[in-house]
């Protein structure tokens, strides 16, 4: 990649707006499972403590 | 059969009774005719260029403003419930409403389109083939609203909703429609987009009845 | 299929699969990128430029792909009434619709050097446009129905009705093209591709497909959780 080529910058900016967008799409995805998980985990054992 | 043609029959008379169907259509259908040369400016060769698009697009916005008609009346009083359960397929309920609507709507709108052209300097020798055109076209319309309108009828705010999910399904009826109304094009091309018009409204009336019943059954359960 | 229909099953293999798939993504698109941006030479007609192909034509084919993923597991949801494939369907569609804005933007990132504007009204361009609005229509649908269980009844009619109108979009935005497009449009790409340009396109696209399935399988993950705790918040209140 010749960064002093003609257009450069558009090379660089399809590049970075696609790290952009998948970066948070991978981002907003392990976080919204790892929140739901943690909340399903916790449900769970408030549930066996009042059933016990 | 009998039953079918008595359904499409009420719900005629219901929106003339109403009044509000074809008039408030027809209304809207003018003013975007009006807004346009407003908005584009007065030069009479460059309206007769687009007159037909024009047309066009008004004709698609104002089936698509009644689209949530269809089924929502039904809906909501209760009407829809009972025709589930009722002799007829659900499948042709869905059909006989979209029917109704074509014929109450849609049809009259599409033979009034052509002859509204002198407002946008459509060429007189487009009249004809863009009424053939808007008229085989309007069927695929109806139907494919009817879609739109069984796939929103439960919601409350589902007039944008039907826009986005309808227009994506007009771009086909739109691009053929008007490849069939262009005045100075080959008389073969004519022909050719008048039967993809034709075949589109044909898999129309196989895909929409099936799809809005789908739909409406799920939010009456 | 059926299968993998039980969730709890599909849970303990995806659990098992994601770290895996994870890492072959990182690898591929290691890989890919070196090839993309070290290896791969400038085109001769469009210098470095084509180097946008790398993350433009994976992400549209990925669009394609993801919505041709949504529509058959709604037939499945359809035809088996299997939860899990309404899941599937929900959970496809955002990724879809960010693959499919990606495609857009880089598309038109590459035509403003190319094609001297930001936006043309090409026939793939518009297309994929369409595309989008069944991408925005569906996930809307699922948003505005609280019901779960009504929702995903609605969004598989919705799914299936966009899939049946995407091959017909196609030819008839090609139809209207040739109505109106003057000639004189570069043409992108072409078919022949040459070996040093074509492979780190081919492993750019497994990398977009399988960062596709890891995303997917931990967004059907979170999905199950969540429908578990509203299960679970349901039956507390009916306790109650």
């Amino acid at each position: 990649m010749d960064f002093s080529a003609n257009h450069a910058g558009f090379v660089i900016a399809s590049y970075a707006l696609s790290f952009v967008f998948l970066a948070g799409l991978i981002a907003s995805t392990l976080i919204r499972d790892r929140r739901l998980r943690h909340e399903l985990e916790r449900l769970d054992t408030q549930r066996q403590k009042a059933r016990s | 059969m009998k039953l079918i043609l008595a359904l499409i029959k009420r719900d005629l008379t219901l929106s003339l009774r109403q009044g509000g169907g074809i008039g408030t259509a027809l209304g809207f259908f003018l003013s975007v005719v009006v807004l346009l040369p407003i908005g584009i400016g007065p030069d009479q060769a460059l309206l007769a260029r687009i007159a037909p698009g024009a047309l066009w697009i008004a004709l698609l916005l104002s089936v698509l403003l009644s689209a949530d008609r269809i089924f929502q009346q039904d809906y909501e009083d209760g009407s829809l419930d009972i025709m589930t359960m009722g002799p007829v397929p659900f499948e042709m309920v869905a059909l006989a409403k979209a029917v109704a609507h074509w014929l109450s709507t849609s049809l009259p709108l599409a033979i009034a389109a052509p002859l509204l052209g002198f407002l946008v300097n459509l060429e007189p020798s487009a009249i004809l083939p863009l009424a053939l055109a808007m008229m085989l076209g309007s069927i695929a319309l109806s139907l494919l609203a009817a879609i739109g309108a069984a796939v929103t009828v439960g919601l409350r705010r589902g007039g944008l909703l039907v826009s986005i999910l309808v227009l994506p399904l007009y771009v086909p009826v739109l691009i053929f429609g008007l490849s069939a109304s262009q005045p100075g094009a080959a008389p073969g091309l004519t022909t050719a987009s008048l039967l993809i018009l034709g075949a589109i409204a044909l898999v129309s009336l196989v895909v929409s009845p099936l799809a809005s019943a789908a739909a409406l059954r799920s939010y009456l359960k | 299929m059926q299968f993998l229909a039980n969730p709890t099953r599909f849970l303990k293999i995806a659990n098992a699969a994601l770290p895996t798939v994870w890492a072959i993504t990182i690898v591929l698109f290691a890989i890919g990128l070196y090839g993309a941006l070290v290896t791969a030479p400038a085109d001769y007609q469009q210098g470095e430029t084509v180097r946008i192909m790398y993350v433009h034509v994976p992400a549209a084919w990925m669009a394609l792909f993801v919505y041709t993923v949504m529509a058959l597991a709604s037939a499945l949801a359809l035809i088996f009434r299997h939860p899990l494939a309404d899941v599937a369907a929900k959970t496809a569609a955002p990724i879809g619709a960010v693959f499919c804005f990606l495609s857009l933007a880089t598309g038109s990132l590459w035509g403003k050097p190319m094609w001297g504007a930001w936006w043309v009204w090409d026939a793939r361009l518009t297309s994929m446009f369409v595309l989008m609005l069944l991408y925005i229509g569906y996930m809307a649908i699922w948003a505005a129905i609280e019901e779960p269980h009504k929702a995903a009844m609605v969004a598989r009619v919705v799914a299936l009705v966009g899939f049946i109108n995407i091959p017909i979009v196609k030819f008839s935005v090609d139809w209207w093209n040739s109505l109106h497009q003057p000639a004189s449009v570069f043409r992108m790409g072409g078919p022949t591709i040459a070996g040093p340009m074509l492979w780190p396109l081919l492993v750019m696209g497994l990398a977009y497909t399988f960062l596709f399935l890891a995303l997917h399988l931990t967004a059907m993950r979170a999905e199950i959780a969540a429908r578990k705790i509203r299960q679970i918040q349901i039956a507390e209140i009916g306790d109650r």
